[in-house]
């Protein structure tokens, strides 16, 4: 029996008043807990599962489905408006939505975060729905070295974000990688820079570190400011209609397909997630966009690439929980708690015990980033209008928001410390032109990176001729040269350019 | 006006949020599961506090919560706590056994500073090999080993139980040696390596092998238990102790702060009594996530933690180098 067969019953199932009220629930607490700094998707999730225990299976996944794909989307709210990414998969929506905003095209950023999320989301809810199991078998295929590749193709984003200097990026990036590795070590589980901090014994919470770099750093920036060079960005908001032009569609196209195909990839292999996917998304689109040099100025399609890729990550990661079993990130293993709590273990046999359960969970995932649409489009207005408040109101309530967003990951005091620390360093980086987001993306892969790599040696009794040794691996690798071969064309062009205008 | 509406409203607010706590006899116990928030233990707690407000006369509530990271981590967040506070901690022979003689400067605490309520579950592991090796029981595994095969396992974590009851099998079968121990970050993660080939083996509880093995990936060669496995998709497969290799089972107390009354303390243990005793959490403990009820006294807890700690003495070498 296939999907045809179980369509009508599953409908049934997922079509009640029960569930629209739900789904709605959770895109509302779920947009909400993305867009506040620190209150992460899955903290939020965690904090709402309990309310799913009296419930049935479906209005619970409903629930849980709409807090997760909401915040997908939300974390591009704070990230637009106040240059913080609500949520670290935001953190590439950041690098051109808040210049669109600052340009006084708040409502049109949000917008087109919204439609990339959305076609994102719908995307890969309709790949779960007809490719699911054979997709799944696939990605069941990548192994350790496999993974460490995708991690080194990873690292190569590191040039598109590193600004004017790639040196200095690769200094950052290799700050993120250092700093991954505070914590406990993951093959041996010793304890590494911890300096016998019983709160570093489980790492640095990105969360956390997120705050200092990117919103702590604006509060200290602001305070150089002089009082009459504090209101420029809200003197242009009246001229915000939200209107997105004919050609910025156009434009846009291409970089949400892209970004919807590499958020579904990405999301169906487990342990990955949706800060790679959009950064993945963000990088790609600038390699083939006709106007690189509008990214991270403003670029529409910057915005498009990553929402769209963040929010493609959420149906994927279902895939192979609901075809194998595997939860592909945080959040969906704490739904596949929730399945579980109801009796239902999921894997392939559970289409043949309980089909319609299981398409309706599919089916509803299509709904879900409909109401997200809908919620998101009233909202926009109102979430435009934050920036149009006084920096000396805007400012303090932001303070306030960090630092609850900060304590909120693991209830301690530890992590506002840690919080201001990170303030505080990227504020000295700004200093010294170093960029911040490249040690963000250390910090995103240097775990991931270094377990593969180890456990791959490891596997292989140190040969590295496992990072050789199947088709996904010199796919990986030919990507890896091609993306190399481009930076460094477009460096010798850029060289050459600055010479000729000297 | 709007002002006066505003400040009167929020006034209103905070006197009524003030008000709802009191005149309720309801206690709430936060009961804080470290590991993976989405693991058995996390699932079986969130299970029980579900299940709480059935059974505690209106007394007790159980909320659980979820910490990600080790117990010996996450426990000394929560161990600032005092006797009597509201907070119930979990804590197996990871914590007590094997961090205790491995990391002994991680702990900042030791047994004596929680009081015991309850046992959670029993968890039986299994030993799962991949299907191309046709393994199929303790006799095949033993002949496996005995020709000098390669022996990696993949496992939960670098020192978890699952990497001892690996190292306690095979060091005991002589092949301490050939044994190469890979370490994944969570269960569900080392179930699916022997599938993909990247081991030969994996250890791990009975639910997080399921799907592979109802897939063919892998077959599923004993358990680490005294006898076979007796309900269940795994019915039948043999327990390692009855070919007198080591063994022990994975358990998960839960632990009051030392000091805590003990009229509350038992007072806790007879709720959790009463929830395990349940016929539908039974059922579900049982069917969906294959783990026994299986209530303990204090001296049992203690026999179980110097039984694990004997093995974690005798094959740590083996584990830790």
């Amino acid at each position: 029996m296939g999907l045809f067969d179980f369509i009508g019953p599953a409908s049934g199932l997922l079509f009640t008043l029960e569930n629209i009220i739900w789904i709605n629930l959770g895109v509302f607490i779920g947009c909400v807990f993305a867009a506040i700094p620190g209150l992460s998707v899955i903290l939020c999730i965690i904090l709402f599962l309990p309310v799913t225990y009296t419930m049935r299976a479906i209005p619970g996944m409903m629930f849980l489905l709409g807090i997760y794909c909401a915040g997908g989307y939300g974390g591009s709210v704070s990230a637009i408006l106040i240059n913080t990414p609500g949520t670290p998969h935001a953190a590439a929506t950041m690098l051109d939505g808040y210049p669109l905003s600052k340009m006084g095209r708040t409502k049109a950023a949000l917008k087109i975060a919204l439609y990339a999320s959305t076609f994102g989301g719908i995307f890969s809810a309709l790949v779960l729905l007809f490719l699911g199991p054979q997709v799944a078998k696939i990605s069941a295929q990548l192994g350790t070295a496999e993974y460490f590749m995708v991690c080194l193709f990873g690292m190569t984003i590191i040039a598109g974000v590193s600004g004017k200097s790639l040196v200095k990026g690769i200094i950052a990036a290799c700050l993120g990688l250092l700093i991954s590795c505070v914590g406990a070590d993951p093959m041996t589980s010793y304890d590494r820079f911890t300096f016998g901090i019983p709160r570093l014994y489980l790492g640095l919470d990105l969360a956390v570190t997120l705050i200092g770099l990117f919103a702590l750093v604006e509060i200290i920036g602001k305070a150089e400011l002089k009082r009459n060079e504090l209101n420029l960005h809200a003197g242009k908001i009246g001229n915000d209609d939200g209107k997105i032009t004919k050609d910025e569609y156009k434009r846009m196209f291409r970089p949400v397909l892209m970004g919807s195909i590499i958020g579904s990839c990405v999301g169906i292999v487990p342990g990955t997630g949706a800060s790679e996917a959009s950064w993945f998304s963000y990088n790609t689109a600038k390699n083939l966009s006709k106007h690189p040099e509008e990214f991270g100025h403003g670029s529409v399609e910057g915005v498009a690439a990553a929402e769209s890729a963040n929010n493609a990550v959420c149906g994927a990661t279902l895939i192979p929980l609901l075809t194998l079993g595997i939860p592909g990130d945080g959040c969906v293993a704490i739904m596949l708690s929730a399945l579980m709590i109801n009796g239902l273990n999921p894997g392939l046999s559970l289409f043949t015990t309980d089909g319609a359960i299981m398409y309706a969970i599919m089916l509803g995932l299509i709904l879900v980033n409909i109401f997200m649409f809908l919620q998101g489009k009233y909202l926009t207005s109102l979430f435009a209008k934050v920036v149009s408040i006084p920096q000396q109101i805007l400012t303090p309530i932001i303070v306030i928001f960090c630092f609850a967003g900060a304590y909120s990951v693991n209830s301690s005091y530890f992590d506002l410390s840690v919080a201001l620390v990170f303030g505080v360093m990227a504020w000295f980086m700004r200093k010294l032109e170093l960029p911040a987001v490249p040690v963000l993306l250390g910090m995103v892969l240097g775990n991931m990176t270094e377990t593969n790599f180890r456990r791959a040696l490891l596997i292989s009794d140190g040969s590295p001729k496992i990072f050789f040794s199947s088709v996904y691996c010199w796919i990986f690798i030919a990507l890896i040269v091609v993306v190399i071969i481009g930076i460094l064309r477009g460096k010798m062009k850029e060289t050459k350019n600055a010479k000729v205008e000297q | 006006m709007k002002k006066r509406i505003a400040a009167l409203v929020t006034a209103g607010v905070l006197a009524l949020s003030m008000l709802t706590g009191c005149g309720s006899k309801q206690e709430s116990w936060k009961v804080t599961c470290p590991w993976a928030p989405s693991g058995v233990a996390a699932m079986v707690s969130q299970k029980a506090a579900a299940k709480s407000p059935d059974y505690s006369d209106n007394k007790i509530t159980l909320v659980a919560e979820a910490v990600k990271g080790d117990a010996a981590t996450v426990n000394t967040w929560v161990s600032s706590t005092k006797a009597n506070d509201k907070e119930l901690v979990f804590a197996g022979e990871g914590l007590f056994a094997i961090t205790e003689t491995l990391d002994p400067a991680k702990l900042q605490f030791s047994y004596d500073d929680f009081e015991f309520v309850e046992n959670l579950y029993s968890s039986v592991f299994v030993l799962s090999a991949d299907s191309s090796l046709n393994l199929k029981n303790l006799d095949d595994l033993e002949a496996y080993v005995k020709a000098g095969n390669p022996v990696s396992v993949a496992v939960n974590g670098a020192t978890g139980s699952e990497a001892f009851l690996a190292a306690a099998l095979f060091g005991s079968m002589g092949a301490g040696d050939q044994l190469k121990l890979t370490p994944y970050q969570s269960a569900a993660e080392a179930a699916q390596a022997v599938a993909k080939g990247e081991t030969n083996f994996a250890v791990s509880h009975q639910s997080q092998i399921l799907e592979t093995y109802q897939q063919g990936g892998v077959d599923v060669v004993c358990a680490f238990d005294d006898k076979a496995i007796e309900n269940g998709p795994f019915a039948g497969v043999e327990g390692v102790g009855s070919k007198g290799y080591p063994y022990f089972r994975n358990r998960c107390f839960v632990m009051a702060r030392k000091g805590t009354d003990a009229a509350k303390v038992a007072e806790l243990k007879e709720l959790y009594d009463k929830i395990l005793a349940d016929d539908e959490m039974v059922e579900w403990l049982n069917d969906t996530m294959l783990l026994e009820v299986d209530t303990m006294t204090e001296d049992d807890v203690k026999a179980h933690i110097e039984n694990v700690k004997s093995i974690v003495e005798q094959y740590k070498d083996i584990v830790a180098g």
